[in-house]
């Protein structure tokens, strides 16, 4: 079982400022599984709890010269602390700013920064453990971070894994596409003072109707005419002069809209290639939240 | 209550405010506590929020029709109920977008009783909350104030400095006295507790502080630490920033008034902040109001 790579500028770059920071809040602890075109960041897919996210991206994105074999079809999987791995790049990164400065900044080579698989003992231990590491080699220092990790997973539990991932990118058939993400975010924080369960509603018109009601108050947003993709259908005119509430009523009833129920809210993040508005096809972040049951609140 | 009820009545007020953030600041400055009762009094003139604590703290945030875009004065008499405050505010605070001017229309009543709250600066994205309303507990004592002789026992200080000393009066705790006296011309907070701790505000030497002063005799009241501190300690730190100043005021039987102004302005060019150095129109302020009740008195204090 081999793993070693290179990690690019920009793959440095991705994960250290955009991707760890976000994974890490689902959850700190993830699976990494590694094949022999993409890398993947997995997180609550085997045990099933809490919210699922699958960040998969294809080897170019953050490697170059990417090296894998395994008996098992070149296939790794292992856990991984999402926050020391963060921690150990945000370690290199500093120590090359700052001799960087000091030094001669033109012509300072970054060198590259690999990462690999490896064994080792750790201190005052006779049993080799697993440990991801990565490693600079610049002109006058080295420098190596280890990060420890799980035991790779078994044969089967990588197939169980792969499986896992397959079923939760299973699309749902009416998606609506929310283009000012920061206001969306903005309200759902603030909104989250005010009580803890939170109905979301989908409509094939288009239309995101969010809301939190207890007994003291009713809270709600919702958003009109997003694009849709999958099934659609064109809205009703005479619903529009209703309020948000009874149009998410009747379009429920007529079974235009789904309020998110027995199952799970997926949410797909799109990336773009920096500085346009083209979509970066070899990032995707999937992220599945559990539904709780109506009952429990 | 059924909906048919209210139906075809003009409810009691619709209003419409462009500077949500400012009622948040305003409501905020009067949340001493997680769970807090308050009472909502609605006139031609504006809307009065009444919080307190029992027999001891009272605070009232005075928001004038004039704050508003839009009064709509349906009533007869004057309309009171109770909401939850923090439950108000936060809802409050999600119709508030940073540094995005938006409209938010309140109404009462609704339906069932319920305080009705709606954006309504665009089409394809509403904003909306019902919140639950509560017949009004009645105010539990009458914060009349009266002037305690012919020249008023007050003083203006800047609200950084005055939340700074109460803070600071923090450390002896308990109790706090408040000396104001007139030569020279002076306000002394001291606070007996594990230790003793003396902050003096001196008119003349301090003038940039104490920006005004009135006080025709030595005058001292006792205040409980707690109470003195929740009128300071919830201001937001942007009101803060707008460097007004805060008027202190002590009454017959030694009750003391603490005033603020909170800044309901339009949201602008933030610049416009700055070159008009604080000033702001007269009718975009918010009033805010603190009655604290003395403790038991020593013989300084005048009769009540």
């Amino acid at each position: 079982m081999k793993f070693k790579a290179f990690l690019t500028e920009n793959g440095i770059n991705l994960l250290e400022k955009r991707i760890l920071p976000a994974l890490d809040k689902m959850g700190k602890i993830s699976h990494l599984y590694l094949t022999r075109d993409h890398a993947i960041f997995l997180h609550n897919l085997l045990n099933g709890h809490g919210i699922q996210s699958i960040a998969q991206f294809k080897k170019e994105a953050i490697f170059e010269d990417y090296k894998i074999s395994s008996q098992n079809d070149d296939k790794i999987a292992f856990s991984i602390d999402l926050s020391l791995l963060h921690r150990a790049l945000r370690s290199i990164l500093t120590i090359y700013a700052e001799s960087g400065e000091a030094h001669n900044p033109s012509e300072f080579n970054f060198g590259r920064l690999q990462i690999k698989l490896v064994k080792k003992f750790p201190p005052h231990s006779n049993q080799p453990m697993p440990f991801l590491t990565l490693e600079t080699k610049g002109s006058k220092s080295a420098v190596v971070q280890d990060v420890p990790i799980s035991k790779p997973l078994s044969r089967a539990d990588v197939q169980e894994l792969q499986m896992a991932l397959d079923g939760a990118q299973e699309m749902p058939k009416t998606l609506v596409k929310v283009s000012e993400l920061n206001s969306l975010q903005n309200f759902v924080d603030r909104m989250k003072h005010v009580g803890d369960v939170m109905g979301v509603s989908i409509s094939k018109y288009g239309d995101l109707h969010l809301q939190i009601s207890t007994t003291s108050i009713t809270l709600g947003a919702e958003f009109r005419k997003l694009m849709v993709i999958g099934e659609r259908t064109d809205g009703r005119p005479e619903d529009g002069n209703l309020s948000a509430q009874s149009r998410t009523e009747r379009a429920v009833q007529r079974g235009d809209a789904m309020t998110v129920q027995g199952s799970c809210l997926t949410v797909i993040f799109q990336f773009f290639i920096p500085g346009t508005r083209q979509t970066d096809k070899s990032i995707s972040l999937h992220c599945r939240l559990p539904v709780l049951d109506p009952g429990s609140n | 209550m059924s909906s048919s009820a209210v139906e075809g009545e003009t409810p009691d007020l619709v209003c419409e405010l462009d500077n949500v953030q400012g009622i948040v600041d305003a409501l905020t400055s009067v949340r001493w506590k997680r769970h807090q009762d308050a009472v909502v009094e609605l006139s031609e003139h504006g809307i009065v929020i009444i919080v307190e604590e029992i027999s001891c703290l009272q605070a009232k945030v005075y928001l004038q029709r004039e704050l508003f875009v839009r009064y709509e004065y349906g009533a007869r008499g004057r309309p009171r109920f109770g909401v939850s405050l923090g439950l108000f505010v936060d809802c409050l605070k999600t119709f508030s977008v940073p540094g995005h001017s938006n409209i938010l229309e309140i109404q009462y009543p609704g339906p069932d009783m319920q305080l009705l709250l709606k954006s309504i600066d665009s089409v394809d994205a509403c904003l909306y909350a019902e919140v639950r309303t509560r017949i009004p507990e009645t105010v539990s004592w009458d914060y009349n104030f009266e002037p305690a002789g012919s020249i008023p026992l007050s003083f203006t200080v800047k609200s950084a400095a005055l939340k700074e000393a109460i803070d600071d009066l923090e450390w002896p705790g308990s109790s706090i006295q408040i000396i104001l006296q007139p030569d020279p011309p002076s306000v002394t907070f001291r606070g007996e507790g594990h230790g003793d701790l003396q902050i003096d505000f001196n008119y003349y030497a301090n003038s940039e502080l104490l920006i005004a002063f009135s006080c025709d005799r030595q005058i001292s009241h006792s205040y409980k630490y707690k109470f003195l501190r929740a009128t300071t300690s919830n201001i937001p730190s942007s009101v803060i920033k707008d460097n007004r100043g805060s008027k202190l005021t002590i009454g017959r039987g030694g009750m003391l008034k603490v005033q603020h102004l909170v800044s309901v302005a339009k949201l602008s060019a933030p610049h416009n902040h700055v070159d008009s150095a604080g000033y702001q129109q007269p009718s975009r302020i918010a009033y805010i109001e603190f009655f604290v009740k003395p403790e038991v008195e020593d013989d300084t204090g005048s009769d009540s």
